[in-house]
């Protein structure tokens, strides 16, 4: 199995939703990026025919896989978000030098 | 400088205030989709919206209704698309644009006294999305999948619902194609009670069919996830 190093510092930073919820005094039960990520899933498998991108049976399993051992530590959603990121890595869809480069623009635009 | 000078501290819930890798992961992945032309801003907008929109209300009144009205029970049974629409759901268009990959045979499988049905989706998490929102995170688990086939009655006692032995437990497999959503028995004590009434008793849980309809109970049984067991680890 592929191993990403980015993905494991974000995993590793651990900044989950039960412990961001509960440093804030936050009620919401999910991560507001959650509707986000599903919809991002629901794109996805609509586009599935489209070159590199895994289908909605390939998405799933390597979730489950990943789940289950690289990021068993994570708690959902954040393992499936973490997972769908893998899963586009691994299979060229996205590139690590090009996530790692749109990461900083997005939090540097989110931060400023 | 505030035009208005009511207390923020009061009217202003909290919230999470530093910026997270995972917020920051989902949007950067969501970008390079779109411009490497997988999908749409406008496609992943409507998707996003249909994601906050869906729940379990729908099928909560679908079988209120039925519960008070013979004929649509009946529709219910014979035509589910049909009886969906009159509780506000469209499979054959659910998000309102498109095809999205939930669409599906539906069918609605109703319980008796001496039979009852489960759903499950044993190969990933196929789940009724349009009328019953989305799944649970127990759901998706391999372990309620895996087990749920194997040992039903363990399962199910695990939500605390321990069947007598003379009611028949059906496991319905769902599949990309095929899904489904259970119609359980009026419970007793609800005689004279309206549809809103009985919508609420109607959770998320007993159209699964991991809960059974009960006077007074309007919200759904919290289970810890158990860890997956995969196969590599095994």
């Amino acid at each position: 199995m592929m191993s990403f190093a980015l993905l494991r510092e974000i995993a590793a930073h651990d900044q989950v939703w039960p412990r961001m919820a509960a440093k804030y005094g936050v009620e919401n039960p999910v991560p507001p990026w959650k509707t986000s990520l599903d919809g991002l899933c629901d794109a996805l498998d609509r586009a599935a025919c489209n070159n590199s991108v895994p289908t909605f049976q390939e998405r799933r399993d390597e979730e489950d896989a990943l789940a289950a051992t690289v990021y068993a530590d994570l708690p959902h959603p954040e393992s499936q978000l973490v997972a769908l990121a893998h899963s586009l890595l691994s299979r060229g869809v996205i590139t690590e030098d090009e996530l790692v480069r749109r990461l900083a623009v997005i939090r540097a635009r989110l931060e400023g | 400088m505030h035009d208005h000078d009511h207390d923020h501290d009061r009217t202003v819930k909290p919230m999470v205030e530093e910026i997270t890798d995972f917020e920051v992961l989902e949007i950067a992945l969501r970008e390079l989709c779109i411009e490497k032309g997988i999908f749409t801003a406008e496609e992943h907008r409507r998707f996003t919206e249909f994601a906050e929109q869906i729940g379990p209300a729908p099928a909560a009144r679908l079988v209120a209704r039925a519960w008070l009205d013979p004929d649509f029970a009946a529709l219910a049974l014979a035509e589910p698309l049909t009886a969906s629409k009159e509780v506000g759901v469209d499979w054959l268009e659910p998000t309102g644009f498109g095809t999205p990959s939930d669409f599906t045979a539906f069918q609605i499988l109703a319980d008796t006294p001496t039979v009852h049905h489960v759903i499950v989706c044993a190969l990933c998490s196929c789940y009724p999305r349009p009328i019953l929102g989305n799944s649970p995170e127990w759901y998706r688990t391999p372990n309620y999948r895996r087990r749920l086939v194997r040992y039903p009655r363990q399962v199910l006692s695990e939500f605390g619902l321990y069947l007598p032995d003379d009611v028949e437990v059906r496991v319905q497999d769902s599949n990309q194609k095929n899904r489904f959503m259970v119609m359980p028995v009026r419970p007793e004590g609800t005689d004279g009670w309206t549809e809103d009434q009985l919508t609420e008793i109607v959770t998320r849980d007993c159209l699964i069919g991991v809960a059974l309809p009960r006077v007074g109970v309007t919200s759904d049984v919290i289970v810890d996830t158990r860890p997956a067991m995969h196969p590599s680890g095994e």
